[in-house]
């Protein structure tokens, strides 16, 4: 899943301060899960808002919505009748709920209320780690389902460093060696071997170095 | 007594059995503005919750909960003591007073224990003026 954060107060103010009624839209699903963009948090941002401009004596209209998916066209259909009533949706979707949001509601501001960090999993309540950078060429398949391009900070390929201590990273001891977990995982399934078969350097031309990518499926297509 | 209409809203877990038959409306209208809301645990309580409490009109917000031992769902107190920390946190970040948000956990478990933390609360909410007023912090 996406994983992201709230951003600060004072930012999100600066940029909604200049409308009179703001549409504070959630996204039910990813965000949802790192517990920052869903029908709670949506609720709470709206809330806090209308805490921080009554505090001002400002007054504004600020509306709750949340869509079960904002990068979904049959979902952000939700809040069409909204959406004109309001000068401006503050969204706490991903990077890419916001610019679907503003693909479909073309006259409107759309400001992204969260900040998008990574792709990666809930590890236990309260903690969210990055695992996969979206390279294109999945490799996982080498290295025991554990990811050398996201979690090794120096992204090797054919083994760890010389800096991997105890477990952990050379980089940042609280992050643990991807080589390491590499290794042990391998060990536990019993496929070591994998790593005799050498894995040639990233090509990063399939990620989003390559430039904007996109995926068309003809089957798929209405 | 402060008993002035300030409006207050208390969320009470319900297995403190702070009210019989009807005791629950008698005590309320000694206290008005006073809104008492039971809830199965006060773990079911989160923090936007208590922000929307307050922009829908409350000066305060009070968390009565049991004691951490004595939590039916075990977790629950403790929870809802961790989520009152967050919203109190939120407030921080808004320039609005902390205080205006109490988690509590009455000794002895009794009305007369309320009353008394209602007192004192009304009294600090008064001191800090209306919500949306400048705050005498
Ligand atoms: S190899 Fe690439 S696609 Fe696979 S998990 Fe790692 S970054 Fe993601
Ligand atoms: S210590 Fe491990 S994770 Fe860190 S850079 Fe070296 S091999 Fe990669």
């Amino acid at each position: 899943m996406i994983v992201a954060e709230l951003k600060e107060i004072d930012e999100i103010r600066k940029m909604v301060d200049r409308y009179s009624s703001i549409l504070v839209v959630g996204c039910d699903s990813c965000v949802a899960e790192c517990a920052v963009g869903g029908a709670r948090e949506t609720q709470l941002l709206a809330s806090a808002l209308k805490l921080s401009y009554l505090k001002d004596r400002d007054e504004k209209v600020i509306t709750e919505a949340c869509l079960d998916r904002q990068c979904v066209d049959d979902f952000i259909d939700g809040i069409a009748e909204q959406v004109p009533e309001h000068d401006v949706i503050l969204s706490l979707g991903c990077g890419a709920g916001v610019q679907a949001l503003a693909r479909v509601y073309t006259d409107k501001p759309i400001i992204p209320a969260l900040n998008t960090l990574f792709i990666g999993e809930t590890v236990m309540r309260g903690v969210w780690t990055e695992n996969c950078l979206g390279c294109g060429q999945c490799k996982l398949g080498y290295f025991g389902a554990v990811c050398p391009v996201a979690r090794c900070s120096k992204k090797l390929m054919n083994g760890p460093c010389g800096g991997s201590r105890g477990g952990r990273c050379e980089i940042d001891p609280e992050t643990p060696c991807g080589w390491d977990l590499i290794i042990k995982r391998l060990e536990a399934i019993g496929e070591l071997d994998r790593l005799s078969e050498y894995v040639p350097p990233v090509n990063w031309s399939t990620s989003h170095s390559g430039g904007p990518r996109r995926v068309i499926r003809e089957d798929q297509k209405p | 007594m402060h008993r002035q209409n300030n409006k207050i809203v208390v969320f009470h877990c319900r297995n403190l059995r702070l009210f019989q038959d009807g005791e629950r409306k008698e005590f309320s209208m000694a206290w008005p503005g006073l809104s008492l809301v039971s809830i199965p645990c006060s773990g079911k309580i989160e923090a936007h919750f208590l922000l929307k409490t307050l922009a829908s009109g409350a000066q305060g917000v009070l968390v009565l909960a049991c004691a951490e031992q004595a939590c039916q769902y075990l977790e629950g107190s403790m929870r809802s003591r961790k989520r009152v920390e967050y919203a109190r946190h939120w407030l921080e970040k808004l320039g609005i007073a902390p205080d205006r948000i109490e988690f509590v956990r009455l000794w002895p478990v009794s009305q007369q224990a309320l009353e008394a933390h209602l007192e004192e609360f009304v009294l600090k909410l008064e001191s800090l003026g209306a919500l949306g007023t400048p705050e005498k912090v």
